[in-house]
């Protein structure tokens, strides 16, 4: 949380992952590349960087879509939740490289647009075996190049976190134009039951994650308090830890009661930056720390410290 | 995440539980995911018929029939756009017989038997490979 837009807000921590990405990214590279040079001599180099870069941003965008439902269902995996906003900046650059290489070899080199030439070159598209899949490989460059120039803490101010939001669930727009450009296009020319099996392992593993994920939060929004004279009974004081929460649904939306120095305190339980789960944070120094990017609200009024000027709504209460 | 959010996630994720497979079922349902049984099955064919010339090298086999010619790409190509042409007396390219791309069997039908191939890739100007029968 800073009062002044940065760059890039380094800490200790974004150095630590933003080094592991780096170095994945390189070791993927050197081992794809090492592999080709043994395996498929007649590759070329271009080929070779399509290839290379096109699967390491197909891997690294499993990884991104995968982060968000484990860090819902095991809390280990929040530190990397914090990091992932790099993750999928660095996975944009890999499928910049692919679709840059591509459009080069296979459009730059004649006398028409090559950005013409991608939609224009391949007009089969009623076709499954020849759609034109470049197509959507482009569309979903496009879509990766939006959200990594927006994703920015700047952006995420200006546009308002539901808008930035409703902008960043794009990805899965992005995911279904992945795979059906790898589908239509690289199995049809190179048929591999591996990257086949692979892919089709890909999906299982992050579809039942975010499924898993999701009903187990329906399950939760089901659980209701019962309500007497316009107050809900949601818990006794003992079953609250200190400078912990528990939370609650009310009314569809969920409610973060907090015990801290021997007071509680009612708040919504989305944070008003990324909407990250307020109640499964702490209190520390006083405040409400949202465990997704450390966002910080005082429990008494929900408001975030001078001189921030974000503000959570808070709910009365009553002990009986 | 607000509740519209989360029902949002979960309608999302219902829905493409349904379309990414159906996508991956209608992209590969034509496809014949072992390469080694395709290639397999059709040197069966071919040994049924009774070839007029026969030539073979590291990149191709091709085998000539009185109305067609069968090469069998036994490798990718390093070149894309790679084409096969049959050549004249003067050993140039003359007729276009079609295109090649991925390792696997190719049938062009010929009116004559040609003099013998040139495959080339004519962006790069390159020539992958040429011979007379």
């Amino acid at each position: 949380m800073g009062l002044d837009y940065q760059l890039v807000l380094w800490s200790k921590y974004k150095k630590s992952y933003d080094k592991i990405i780096v170095l994945g990214m390189l070791l993927y590279i050197i081992i794809f590349a090492g592999v080709t040079l043994i395996f498929n001599t007649e590759t070329s180099v271009e080929t070779m960087i399509i290839r290379a870069f096109g699967s390491l941003a197909i891997i690294m965008l499993h990884i991104i879509l995968v982060i968000g439902p484990l860090a819902r269902l095991n809390t280990a995996f929040l530190p990397i939740l914090f990091n992932r906003r790099h993750l999928g900046v660095s996975m944009f650059m890999a499928a910049l490289i692919h679709g840059g290489f591509s459009v080069f070899q296979f459009h730059a080199l004649g006398d028409i647009n090559p950005i013409y030439s991608i939609f224009t070159s391949n007009m089969e598209y009623g076709s499954l075996s020849n759609f034109p899949f470049q197509v959507l490989g482009f569309l979903a460059l496009l879509i990766l190049f939006v959200m990594a120039s927006t994703s920015h803490d700047f952006f995420l101010g200006n546009l308002s976190a539901k808008v930035w939001k409703r902008l960043h669930m794009l990805v899965y727009v992005v995911y279904v134009l992945i795979i059906a450009h790898v589908f239509l296009g690289a199995f049809q020319q190179e048929t591999s039951l591996f990257t086949i099996g692979l892919l089709v392992i890909g999906f299982f593993i992050v579809a039942s994650l975010h499924l898993i994920t999701a009903f187990k939060e329906s399950k939760i929004d089901g659980v209701k308090a019962k309500g007497k004279d316009g107050w809900l009974k949601v818990c006794s004081v003992s079953e609250i830890e200190d400078d912990r929460a528990k939370i609650f649904t009310v009314q569809n939306e969920r409610v973060a009661i907090f015990k801290y120095d021997g007071k509680l305190s009612a708040i919504h339980n989305v944070c008003k930056h990324q909407g990250g789960p307020l109640g499964e944070g702490k209190v520390i120094d006083g405040c409400i720390t949202c465990p997704w990017h450390g966002y910080q609200y005082l429990p008494i009024n929900g408001q975030s410290p001078p001189p921030f000027t974000e503000k959570v709504a808070t709910y009365e209460l009553k002990i009986e | 995440m607000t509740f519209g959010q989360r029902k949002a996630h979960k309608y999302i994720w219902l829905t493409l539980a349904i379309a990414i497979p159906a996508i991956m079922i209608f992209a590969t349902k034509d496809l014949n995911i072992l390469p080694s049984k395709k290639i397999g099955k059709s040197n069966d064919l071919v040994t049924n018929k009774i070839a007029l010339k026969i030539f073979e090298n590291d990149i191709v086999k091709v085998s000539l029939f009185e109305n067609q010619m069968e090469v069998i790409l036994k490798a990718t190509l390093k070149n894309s756009s790679s084409v096969i042409y049959e050549m004249n007396i003067a050993g140039e390219k003359s007729n276009t017989l079609g295109q090649l791309s991925t390792a696997g069997i190719y049938k062009f039908n010929i009116k004559n038997l040609p003099t013998g191939i040139i495959i080339s890739d004519d962006l790069k100007m390159e020539e992958s490979t040429k011979f007379l029968f």
